[in-house]
């Protein structure tokens, strides 16, 4: 589980060597989109390298290519990696990939980036070997013939339609990056990520990772709700009760259940607990 | 020239290869670091060209202040797009 996803263009040394420190929870190194075609030897040669001889401190990942699996899984082998993002997933590309995992047990993060993915949401939300689904919405936005818009309507049914299948599957549900460069237009759309119940998002560039992570991470205000809620609920037994006015019932405390596990998570009820002091 | 391969780029922090048909081994260096890092990347060079089972080759590196995770990448590169231009 991680807040932020860095992707890393898999074929720039010096961005795989600068990679670590922009303190994303996980590394995406990218050998699809960010390759040109005739440079895709020469990133699966770099990647490799880089992992064999650099290992992250984060969890990382490979994006592969769903139509060279096997030329990319074999420079896999042997690399310390967490796992492997399947992008235009689908049934067809996820039984491609699990031939070449061979039993290999590394975490699958599935890329829904077209359409008929969509209509095969929940097969690939249930199948085992898959931990999350990243929404793809550049590609999807093309393949829909929409265009991107400030209040993010041309994604959100497919944004909501992909948090459904996470959650109802208990799998990683991982927002699009933000692919332009205004910071104004990378605030609403990071809000609007966290409010609409993402674990993560992707980010494209390192300066959008300090506030991916913020945002993703529980602020001190909610912990302190969340922990009154709890607190009074482990001393009176109670499921239903009000507190400063506001009516508290199971789904109340169950979401402040797991926002204190978030919290947890990402080291923020030490800093809450330091505050005290 | 159609027997020649490149690989990498003049990037900072890159390297450009090249490799071309020779009787012999060949390594033609080019780097801006110091004299200690010259042999250094000579000899991972040599090392790499030998492990890959290569006895006859010139090689041009033209380094650009890479990490070795880099040279030997962008080598093994050239070697098998060499490979595969003259082996077919």
């Amino acid at each position: 589980m991680a807040r932020s996803y860095l992707f890393v263009p898999g074929n720039v040394p010096r961005m795989l060597q600068h990679a670590e420190v922009f303190e994303a929870d996980a590394l995406i190194f990218d050998l699809e989109d960010a390759v040109s075609l005739e440079e895709k030897d020469e990133a699966r040669q770099l990647v490799r390298s880089f992992l064999q001889t650099h290992p992250p401190s984060q969890p990382a990942y490979v994006r592969v290519n769903a139509d060279a699996l096997a030329r990319d899984f074999s420079i896999l082998d042997g690399l310390p990696i967490h796992g492997v993002v399947l992008p235009k997933a689908s049934i067809q590309t996820l039984a491609s990939l699990r031939e070449q995992l061979d039993g290999e047990e590394w975490s699958v993060l599935a890329l829904v980036e077209t359409p008929s993915a969509f209509l095969e949401l929940s097969d690939l939300a249930r199948d085992p070997g898959v931990d999350g689904l990243i929404l793809g919405g550049v590609d999807l936005r093309a393949a829909l013939h929409a265009h991107p818009t400030e209040s993010g309507i041309e994604l959100l049914y497919a944004r909501s339609r992909l948090l459904m299948a996470a959650r109802a599957y208990g799998i990683e549900a991982i927002d699009t990056p933000y692919a332009e460069s205004d910071d104004a237009g990378f605030e609403t759309d990071l809000k609007r990520s966290v409010a609409l119940g993402f674990d993560a998002k992707c980010a494209i560039h390192p300066n959008q990772v300090p506030p991916l992570n913020a945002a993703f991470t529980p602020s001190q205000e909610r912990i302190r709700e969340a922990r009154r809620i709890v607190e009074r609920h482990e001393q009176t037994g109670e499921v239903r009760f009000s507190l400063d006015g506001r009516m508290v019932d199971r789904p109340v405390l169950e979401e402040a259940k797991q926002l204190l596990e978030r919290a947890k998570r990402y080291k923020a009820l030490k800093k809450e607990a330091d505050d005290a002091d | 020239m159609k027997e020649t391969v490149t690989t990498g780029s003049l990037e900072s922090s890159d390297c450009l290869i090249r490799l071309e048909p020779s009787e012999q081994l060949e390594i033609d260096l080019e780097t801006d670091v110091h004299e200690a890092f010259y042999e250094h990347i000579h000899t991972l060079i040599s090392d790499t060209l030998e492990e890959m089972g290569v006895q006859s080759v010139y090689v041009r590196c033209k380094d650009q202040g890479a990490l070795d995770f880099t040279i030997r990448a962008r080598l093994i590169a050239a070697i098998e797009r060499y490979r595969e231009l003259h082996d077919g």
